[in-house]
């Protein structure tokens, strides 16, 4: 079928790219700047298939089983390629054995956010006031396993405290819920939250990566404000189902990172809030250790949770 | 005043240029085929159409889309009327009468109604979104999880009050279109609840397949019955006139304004909003009639109501997107997806960065809707023709079509076999004399009244009580007990009465 | 239409204690299916401490259905009510095998073959199916479907079959 002369040829035809999410979101946003970028260079169409359910796990689980002819690839994220498997038992598919890693597409920071009227003034109070306050704090997140309940899930462990966790349906609901102070904190996404942190609706009271994001430059970074053990984002990146010729990747690879390298698309990227890997993070050897890095960060954290509350009704028994 | 008069012209500035009033018109067009063809989603197609939109301006790609939304409420009405298949959750309601006008030859008036309704509340709502946008977010805002779970309890007795027949039968519907609502993933822990295994069941039973099936499905097998000839041949009585007459408009004109108001502001709430609008409306022109029996068969009040507020709702579910960024349903959710890919954040920055974005947006919603008074308007006319279709040719195209349609939202056959199922299930229960609309009611609203529901307990730690010692929430609550009380009285007396009487067919 | 219920017009699939089939009928059918759903929510949990659990509402629900399908059929035995309308089997039974032939076919035949199939399928469902004129109608629908739904619509629908599939 496919020769070693494949590379040479590839590709005929189109490329789709799978998309776990509806259109709009965060990771089919950036999915969809960096395939129109490597569908330059590749030569031929790239496109989007937003393939919508069960927290994305749907997509996932059929990019796994779709051909390996570097034809079918698939944008998985942080829950896809790693929170699902402490969380869905049943799951058909599994991050590391089923799929080849292509490249880090982009990270997004998180933010720890509250409600305006909140009382603690920086990130130090904060800790203090949410170690005395425990049991009258509500914090909100998406849904066991979402980034933002994984990232307070990490805060918290590390303040020692358990508040109460209330879900909704998206951080859209969450954001709304915040703004009007009926939950008091959360830990979200950069993307969804500067608007309301620059209008004053909600604040910010630091940012949990290394330096400061541009797009929120008076936000100080987790270091700076006291707390630098808290480290914590979400990313999205490139797989092709496993068995996709080594000669494949490397080209797919390379698009990927020439894409990332294009003035244009690291302009919208950045705009979204989102962080562009560097060199050294994009080989496929790096996403494969990240992944691998991440299952096993995950797991424990959240093997607990899902099962102290999931019945045994799972989908894919 | 000053500045809105300078914000609306700016607004009109920017739709009227000959290229957006051409996406308009598209959007328009493209809405209105996605709303009559039975099942084909609103959500699917902006999801498809979404990436044709990232080549085109910002303004235009959301001018375009924007009438793609009214479109497709347009649309989803027609088939309400004429076939019995809501297009929408907010198209329910249209089926009562509109259908039953339909088959007593008036489908035309019924479609004009409808069309000038949405006219009416969509020029209101306009002038709503401008003048009020700001304050009206703080009305939403007083809604917290105890507020909504009080106001999906009053919308499932909306439905209570419209049924036709017993109250009792109408409540357990409810309580089985809840029932299925929990099928498909827990808010709390995404995990599949009550799917059998089933992948295709992890995300629940989508109202297209369920509106399909009860509506769509259930309504061909029941005119295919031996006996019910005679209620085909009135749908292929010849049609009385295309045009409302006099009376009709006069009956309709005040319906049309109570309508818009309460989905001017019901429409505000995000989620469920406009659906319970649709509800409330029907229900209020019901109760203040002077011949309440006079709705379910064929009352124009009926049609002109919830069409007038569905349409404001779906214009003012613009303002907690353009106020606050947050999307208020599942097609509002796509356009701000369509927004972050031209680069623009939504939000209350917007407004600010780029007022010509906003104003030409809120002028397009206007124009849009003259738009779609025009295109509609004519094709009553043939949509009525389609009417005269022999029903053994009509019959098996609406099977094919509203199959293509289930298919289509999600590429899967197993949506078309349930589909199919609850077209049986939705036969064998109408056969029972149970009515499918307050099913699909609970069937749209449960699951925002699971979650706040849970997250109203959360956040009081377990206290019950939050529900009547907010008094939102308490008003709600007691308006709903009181309306639960007049649709269960009469019927109460109406028993006593029936125990003398034989019954009757 | 009109005949006192009591008065045998055909055959009751009920016994004479019945006095309101339709409500005996219906009630019986609300409370099978509110036992299969207690049956489905067997294994979701139910409250921790305050915070109700993925089962709570469901479980609780499903209680209420069942409670309200036993005093429907309660009332189909006490009060006298209509007798269910006279069904058939043929409509069922060829619109629910036209929606079949749809699923299982759309994948593997494509979009006109699959609507057609399911056209023709669902005018068995009617003695009034004259089949010439039936065939064209079906002909036409396929062929307008094949054009509006893949490309003026852009849904992903196939088209060919699958064994003509490059």
């Amino acid at each position: 079928m496919i020769g070693p002369a494949a590379a040479a040829d590839y590709p005929l035809r189109q490329v789709t790219v799978i998309v776990p999410f509806a259109p709009g979101g965060p990771t089919d946003t950036v999915a969809r700047i960096i395939s129109a970028q490597m569908a330059k260079s590749l030569g031929q169409k790239v496109a989007i298939e937003n393939v919508v359910g069960a927290g994305g796990t749907l997509a996932a689980s059929l990019a796994s089983r779709a051909a390996a002819d570097g034809y079918t690839l698939i944008a998985g994220h942080m829950g896809t390629h790693a929170a699902a498997v402490p969380l869905y038992p049943g799951l058909s598919y599994h991050p590391t054995r089923d799929f080849e890693p292509v490249a880090l597409l982009a990270g997004t920071p998180i933010v720890i956010l509250a409600r305006k009227d909140f009382p603690p003034k920086n990130l130090e109070e904060f800790a203090a006031y949410v170690r005395a306050n425990t049991e009258r704090l509500n914090v909100a997140h998406a849904g066991i396993g979402s980034v933002s309940y994984v990232s307070c899930l990490v805060l918290h462990r590390q303040l020692g405290v358990k508040p109460t966790g209330v879900p909704f349906g998206g951080m859209g609901p969450a954001m709304k819920a915040l703004i009007a102070g009926e939950v008091d904190y959360m830990c979200d996404q950069i993307v969804n939250a500067v608007p309301h942190i620059n209008s004053g609706k909600i604040k910010a009271y630091a940012i949990a990566m290394p330096t400061r994001s541009p797009s929120l430059p008076n936000v100080p970074t987790t270091a700076e404000a006291g707390l630098p053990g808290f480290q914590a984002r979400a990313w999205i990146a490139m797989f092709a189902p496993k068995g996709t010729p080594p000669s494949l990747v490397v080209l797919l690879n390379a698009a990927a990172s020439h894409a990332l390298d294009d003035r244009a698309v690291r302009d919208s990227l950045q705009a979204l809030g989102a962080v562009i890997p560097a060199p050294e993070q994009r080989t496929p050897q790096a996403l494969a250790d990240l992944v691998a890095s991440e299952i096993d960060r995950l797991t424990p954290l959240l093997w607990q949770a899902a099962n102290a509350t999931n019945g045994h009704d799972q989908p894919w028994k | 005043m000053a500045d809105l008069i300078s914000n609306l012209a700016l607004g009109f500035g920017v739709a009227f240029t000959p290229v957006n009033l051409l996406f308009c018109l598209i959007g328009a067009l493209v809405g209105t085929l996605v709303g009559v063809l039975p099942g084909i989603g609103t959500v699917a197609t902006v999801a498809m159409l979404l990436p044709i939109t990232f080549g085109l301006p910002p303004v235009g790609a959301l001018i375009m889309l924007a009438g793609i939304y009214y479109g497709a409420q347009y649309g989803g009405s027609t088939t309400s009327i004429l076939v019995n298949i809501p297009g929408e959750a907010t198209s329910v309601v249209t089926t009562l009468d509109g259908f039953q006008m339909a088959q007593q030859g008036r489908a035309g008036p019924a479609l004009a109604i409808a069309a000038i309704g949405s006219f009416v509340a969509g020029c209101v709502a306009t002038v709503l979104i401008a003048v009020l946008g700001g304050p009206l977010t703080k009305l939403a805002q007083a809604f917290g999880p105890a507020e909504y779970f009080s106001l999906m309890v009053l919308g499932l007795v909306f439905a209570v009050v419209l049924a036709k027949g017993s109250v009792l039968k109408a409540i357990a519907m409810i309580v089985l279109g809840l029932l299925l609502s929990m099928v498909g993933s827990d808010v709390e822990t995404g995990a599949a609840r009550m799917s059998f295994g089933v992948p295709d069941l992890a995300d629940g039973f989508g109202f297209a397949i369920v509106a399909m099936g009860v509506f769509g499905f259930a309504e061909i097998i029941r005119n295919l019955d031996p006996g019910t000839d005679v209620n085909r041949s009135l749908v292929q009585r010849p049609v009385t006139g295309l045009m409302p007459t006099r009376k009709d408009l006069v009956d309709a004109a005040p319906a049309i304004g109570r309508g818009t108001a309460l989905g001017a502001i019901l429409g505000i709430l995000p989620g469920g909003g406009a659906v319970i609008a649709s509800f409330a409306a029907y229900t209020l022109e019901k109760k203040i009639a002077r011949v309440p029996s006079r709705f379910g068969r064929g009352a124009i009040e009926g049609v002109a109501a919830p069409e007038s507020a569905n349409n404001a709702a779906a214009q003012t579910s613009f303002i907690p997107l353009l106020t606050l960024g947050i999307p208020p349903n599942a097609v509002m959710a796509l356009m701000v997806g369509a927004m972050t890919i031209h680069g623009i954040v939504p939000g209350p920055m917007v407004l600010q960065n780029q007022p010509e974005l906003v104003w030409g947006m809120i002028a397009s919603m206007w124009i849009g809707n003259v738009m779609l008074l025009i295109i509609n308007l004519p094709l009553v006319g043939i949509w009525v023709r389609l009417l005269r279709v022999p029903y053994r040719l009509l019959f098996p195209a609406i099977v094919v079509l509203c199959a293509i349609g289930i298919y289509s939202i999600n590429n899967s056959p197993v949506d078309v076999v349930l589909a199919g199922g609850f077209g049986l299930l939705g036969y064998w229960l109408i056969k029972q004399d149970f009515e499918p609309a307050p099913m699909l009611l609970g069937l749209v609203l449960g699951p925002l009244m699971e979650e706040n529901l849970r997250r109203a307990l959360m956040i009081a730690r377990g206290d019950a009580t939050v529900f009547v010692t907010r008094p939102l929430s308490a008003s709600l609550l007691a308006v709903a007990l009181l309306l639960l009380i007049l649709a269960i009285l009469p019927s109460l007396r109406r028993k006593r009465d029936e125990v003398f009487v034989e019954p009757k067919d | 239409m009109g005949v006192e219920p009591s008065e045998a017009s055909g055959r009751s699939l009920w016994p004479r204690w019945v006095r309101g089939p339709q409500e005996f009928a219906g009630g019986l059918t609300l409370m099978a299916i509110a036992l299969l759903a207690l049956w489905a929510a067997r294994d979701l949990s139910s409250m921790r401490g305050f915070s109700p659990g993925a089962g709570t509402v469901p479980r609780l629900t499903a209680g209420v259905l069942l409670a309200l399908g036993a005093v429907v059929t309660a009332l189909g035995v006490f009060v006298k009510g209509p007798r269910s309308a006279r069904s058939a089997w043929r409509g069922p039974l060829f619109v629910g095998l036209a929606i079949l032939a749809f699923a299982v076919s759309i994948q593997p035949l494509g979009l006109p073959l699959a609507a057609f199939l399911s056209f023709m399928i669902a005018a068995l469902a009617t003695k009034e199916t004259r089949w010439g004129q039936t065939t064209l109608a079906g002909l036409c629908l396929a062929g307008v479907c094949s054009l509006l739904f893949p490309f003026v619509l852009r849904l992903p629908l196939p088209l060919l079959p699958r064994f003509l599939m490059p």
